[in-house]
């Protein structure tokens, strides 16, 4: 088994301990934290890179990101986490970020998945479908 | 001269039998006698004229006829060569004759075989040029078709992206906050019914 393949099982099986109930606890996450200051395993900064991005792709699948242009109500926010909690089965909260760009409407990433319902994407969809 | 000597003889011999009648031989002696003959004289003279003759046949007229004979068999045998040359040339001539003509049908054959083999060499240049001609024609007209719905592409899609952007900037001016937010109830939904 070669150097990098060790070390990404260390880092899947640091990330395995990091969960409670499917959830990254913060605590656990200290502890991992600890555990690997004191060890101090082969390769320790690429088994923590490659930990560091399991939990950012973990995190993100529970929290949602919602770009919007124009204002959005809590009411609205509180209404998608509940649809993507809904759709994912697990408790997914919802953050803002503004993009002018979208002229109206939201787009919405939810880990890799992106869903959107804007103008500025009405009107890519236009410019495909003429230039086609 | 001899002969009118002799008649003479004979004459003077009948007027002398005329006259007293002897012999015939006598009458020959008598007038031979008048007339100065004597045989012995008759008889060196013959031997002197045979070898008068012996001398000048050996000498002249044997080397004389055999010069005429080699000169004979000498113009015979040019004649006989020239004869045979005649043939010869005859021959050669018609055997040059012979020869020109086949020499003349082979070169007719060889013209109408080259200008067979010219003809199809120039029909089958002529035609692959025209199918070489007729092939970059199909391919130009598909490279003119292809250019052309490229460029009706591109300018569809610059069209397009004309219009998107003019749109992008009109909404951007024109759509107010409540227009906006009004836009992302409606999104809002429709994200939720997804």
């Amino acid at each position: 088994m070669s150097a990098n393949k060790k070390t990404q099982q260390l880092a899947r099986q640091l990330f395995k301990l990091s969960l409670v109930d499917g959830h990254i606890s913060a605590e656990r996450v200290t502890g991992v934290l600890g555990y690997v200051e004191k060890i101090k395993p082969a390769h320790p900064l690429a088994v923590l890179k490659i930990y560091q991005r399991l939990v950012a792709t973990e995190l993100a699948k529970s929290q949602a990101i919602v770009e919007h242009a124009g204002a959005v109500s809590d009411s609205l926010l509180q209404t998608i986490a509940a649809s993507m909690t809904k759709k994912y089965g697990r408790a997914i909260a919802a953050s803002t970020r503004a993009n002018p760009k979208l002229l109206a409407g939201l787009r919405v990433r939810v880990g890799d998945d992106v869903y959107e319902s804007s103008i500025s994407a009405q009107l890519s969809t236009l410019a495909a479908t003429a230039a086609n | 001269m001899l002969t009118s000597l002799f008649l003479a003889t004979v004459e003077a011999h009948g007027a002398v039998a005329g006259a007293s009648e002897p012999g015939p031989l006598e009458s020959i002696q008598h007038t031979l006698d008048s007339l100065g003959f004597e045989w012995h004289y008759i008889v060196f003279q013959g031997i002197s004229f045979l070898i008068l003759f012996g001398v000048l046949y050996k000498f002249f007229i044997k080397p004389t006829i055999a010069a005429m004979e080699e000169r004979q068999q000498k113009v015979e045998s040019g004649l006989k060569y020239a004869a045979d040359m005649k043939a010869q040339l005859a021959s050669s001539q018609q055997e040059t004759a012979t020869l020109i003509k086949n020499a003349q049908l082979e070169a007719n054959k060889i013209i109408e075989e080259s200008r067979k083999t010219a003809k199809d060499f120039a029909d089958k240049i002529q035609k692959e040029s025209s199918e070489r001609a007729n092939d970059q024609f199909a391919k130009a007209q598909q490279a003119i078709e292809l250019e052309h719905k490229k460029m009706l592409a591109d300018a569809r899609s610059e069209i397009a992206r004309l219009v998107v952007t003019t749109a992008e900037r009109v909404l951007a001016k024109k759509l107010t906050e409540a227009d906006r937010a009004s836009y992302n109830e409606t999104a809002a939904k429709e994200l939720s019914a997804v």
